[in-house]
């Protein structure tokens, strides 16, 4: 994959994360899904966000929209987007209306479920022009002509007769098409992916990761893929980020991180993959997979320490139960949330004991 | 290989599509239209395929959950589309399913002695005494102890209820199991847990599986032999190394080559497809794929394709057929040559 164009301005990050904590308070008690987050995406890169459910990858997409809903709501941290002068907005503390008009404007959105981002009783058509006209100062029949050249930007065969059709006469592979062409709609410097093919077959999957990659390299758009899929994030992404348990336990660019991964959760998360262990035993069919006992903690049962200790092969009791550690460089541009990931040997035979209690 | 515990013989499940006042029939979503396999004792067959293509249908239709239109299965012997009543209900001890969601699956109302009881009950299998120890072993066995009986599905993560799902299934000591998407719902450190369980009992239970999964690598990992369909037909079937090493089929090759891999040694080149899988309920004359491949010839808009086989493996296809002819019945080789001319077509 070619690399995007190199751009001038400010050679700070598009988007820089620091420290972010964003709690829901429930009757049950405070819940920090996002707890903690640094991060930084650059301008016209791909960052993969990837994790389990449960581990805050939905909702630091939501704290950076500025679309979490109470009960929950962002405690601290900043959330910086800066534009090509360089100068900072802190998406975290911006009022309302301002957030209004990045949302749609230059952050864009899409998400898992085509059907849901879009409104059943309008036209395709309709929906890409509001979209246009909220943002941009332009006639119906301006935003109507931008909506066209959307939809043959997303490749949609016969783009003319699309604009009036109603979602439900779309495929889902289109619909999510007919997303894309909203989310880029006002040239957005940032694109907020989160799990768009999840919803799609393989085949349709391979077409939209196409798509999307073909439309950064044209338009220069930095894009925030989150996914549970390491093999969409291997194929797509520039930097990965690992989430888990509410913070990000490794960064790295991927292909260090595929070829190089430090922290056991990553290391577990690459080794259960069934193709890691058919390319290990080619033709040795039915083996046994390697495993990470238990399961992911829910937010108000995060354990001590690191949390992934309980579940790692690695762990070095009591210090890891212990001491929380700190997200440092292992190597250049290679952060990782472990305090031994540098003594770290060869990963102890885990594919035994994977029972859980019940 | 003695007699297959399971044969499958031009199986078809249509669905009527019923329109107007007096709900007239006008027509059928040909949801499985014509499927043929079998599968040995202890064996595990794979079949894949995308959402719609009909692998669920197929499941269903083995245990009679659905009613198949045509076809014939035979199971250890018994012709099961010909059976009813008592004979049928014994036929299913023996083939048991597990669902994908395990949520959806478990009566949320009922302990989890009810749900593992009511096979034994609904079997008239063992004293109460003996119902206690089977399940009691079916849960040792998916790796949960007997406190689990007195609790609630919703106690359960959901790897857990899996488990339960599958111990519900085992309980009543099937030779058989249909597992439809066991491991979808499961998040990815969960999936390998349970993958590694159905490993551990098919064997120690000497079970036979149909694996219908989405998830081509999970199914290379599990299964013997693999069965790929696409629009309510088989297109290809062959041991698994055999199709993972040389798909013959352009939707194979393009279904493989969609999958997103961590490996890159694994990447292929992608052959994306154009357009979408067209209705079941108007599927294309000819073969059913020509409309979205690029390899479609005159005859394939007109012919539907027989099978052409080499060594257990089978395809349908008249461009592979034709490949396999020109290098001398050499799989291999033909694979290659497929490959080359996806390849070569493919807008880069």
């Amino acid at each position: 994959m070619s690399r995007p164009p190199i751009l001038h301005g400010d050679p700070r990050p598009l988007l820089e994360i620091n420290d972010l904590v964003t709690a829901f308070h429930t009757p049950a008690g405070r819940v920090p899904a996002v707890d903690g987050v640094t991060l930084s995406i650059g301008r016209g890169r791909t960052l993969g966000l990837v994790g389990e459910s449960g581990c805050g990858k939905s909702v630091t997409a939501m704290s950076i929209l500025g679309l979490v809903a109470a009960p929950g709501r962002i405690e601290s941290g900043s959330i910086l987007l800066r534009d090509t002068a360089g100068a900072a907005i802190d998406l975290a503390t911006l009022p309302e209306p301002r957030l209004r008009e990045v949302r749609g404007g230059r952050i864009g959105m899409i998400f898992q479920e085509p059907m849901t981002s879009l409104n059943p009783v309008f036209t395709i058509g309709d929906q890409i022009a509001e979209a246009v006209r909220l943002h941009r100062d332009v006639s119906r029949a301006e935003a109507r002509a931008r909506a066209l050249e959307m939809l043959a930007l997303v490749r949609m065969a016969d783009p003319r007769r699309r604009l009036d059709e109603y979602p439900h006469q779309l495929s889902g592979g289109m619909r999510q098409r007919v997303v894309i062409a909203m989310a880029l709609a006002c040239e957005p410097d940032l694109v907020i992916a989160d799990e768009p093919t999840t919803a799609l077959d393989v085949t349709i999957q391979a077409q939209i990761l196409d798509l999307l990659a073909d439309l950064r390299r044209r338009l220069g758009t930095a894009i925030l893929l989150i996914t549970h899929d390491l093999g969409v994030v291997a194929e797509t992404c520039d930097d990965v980020a690992v989430m888990y348990a509410g913070r990000i336990v490794e960064q790295a660019p991927a292909e260090e991180l595929f070829a190089r991964p430090r922290h056991p959760y990553t290391i577990g998360l690459l080794a259960a993959r069934p193709e890691r262990a058919a390319a290990a035993a080619r033709g040795r069919a039915g083996g046994r997979l390697r495993t990470i006992p238990g399961m992911v903690p829910a937010p108000q049962d995060f354990p001590s320490g690191c949390r992934f200790h309980p579940r790692c092969a690695y762990a070095r009791l009591p210090e890891c139960a212990a001491r929380p550690p700190e997200l440092v460089a292992a190597a250049a541009g290679h952060l990782v949330r472990c305090g031994y990931a540098e003594a770290l040997g060869p990963p102890r035979d885990v594919a035994t004991p994977d029972r859980e209690a019940s | 290989m003695s007699e297959p515990l399971l044969d499958v013989v031009g199986l078809q499940t249509h669905f009527p599509v019923r329109r107007g006042l007096l709900r007239r029939q006008v027509g059928a979503v040909r949801a499985v239209d014509g499927v043929s396999f079998s599968i040995g004792r202890g064996r595990t067959l794979g079949l894949v395929g995308e959402s719609g293509c009909g692998k669920t249908t197929v499941g269903r239709s083995l245990l009679r959950l659905v009613e198949p239109t045509g076809g014939g299965v035979r199971f250890a012997g018994h012709d099961v589309l010909a059976t009813g009543g008592a004979a049928l209900r014994r036929l299913r001890r023996r083939m048991q399913i597990v669902f994908q969601d395990p949520y959806g699956s478990l009566n949320p109302r009922m302990k989890v002695r009810s749900i593992l009881e009511e096979g034994l009950v609904i079997h008239r299998l063992g004293t109460a005494g003996e119902r206690l120890e089977r399940m009691t072993r079916a849960l040792a066995r998916t790796g949960l102890t007997a406190a689990a009986l007195d609790r609630y599905p919703h106690e359960f993560s959901g790897g857990q209820r899996q488990r339960i799902a599958i111990a519900r299934a085992i309980v009543i000591e099937p030779d058989f199991l249909v597992l439809d998407e066991p491991i979808s719902a499961l998040d990815v450190s969960i999936q390998a847990q349970v993958v590694n369980l159905l490993v551990d009992l098919r064997e120690q239970l000497g079970l036979t599986y149909l694996f219908i999964s989405h998830d081509l690598s999970v199914v290379e990992h599990l299964a013997d032999e693999v069965a790929v369909m696409y629009l309510g037909r088989i297109v290809e079937r062959a041991p698994a190394a055999a199709l993972y090493t040389q798909p013959l089929h352009p939707y194979t090759l393009a279904l493989f080559s969609a999958v997103p891999s961590v490996e890159p040694h694994r990447r292929r080149q992608r052959i994306v497809l154009p357009g979408d899988v067209p209705s079941p309920a108007r599927p294309p004359g000819g073969c059913r794929f020509h409309p979205r491949c690029p390899l479609a010839e005159r005859v394939c808009r007109e012919v539907d394709p027989p099978a052409a086989t080499v060594e257990g493996h089978a395809v349908h296809c008249h461009v592979a057929a034709r490949a396999l002819d020109e290098a001398g019945g050499d799989a291999a080789a033909a694979a290659a040559r497929i490959a080359a001319a996806l390849r070569a077509v493919a807008p880069a």
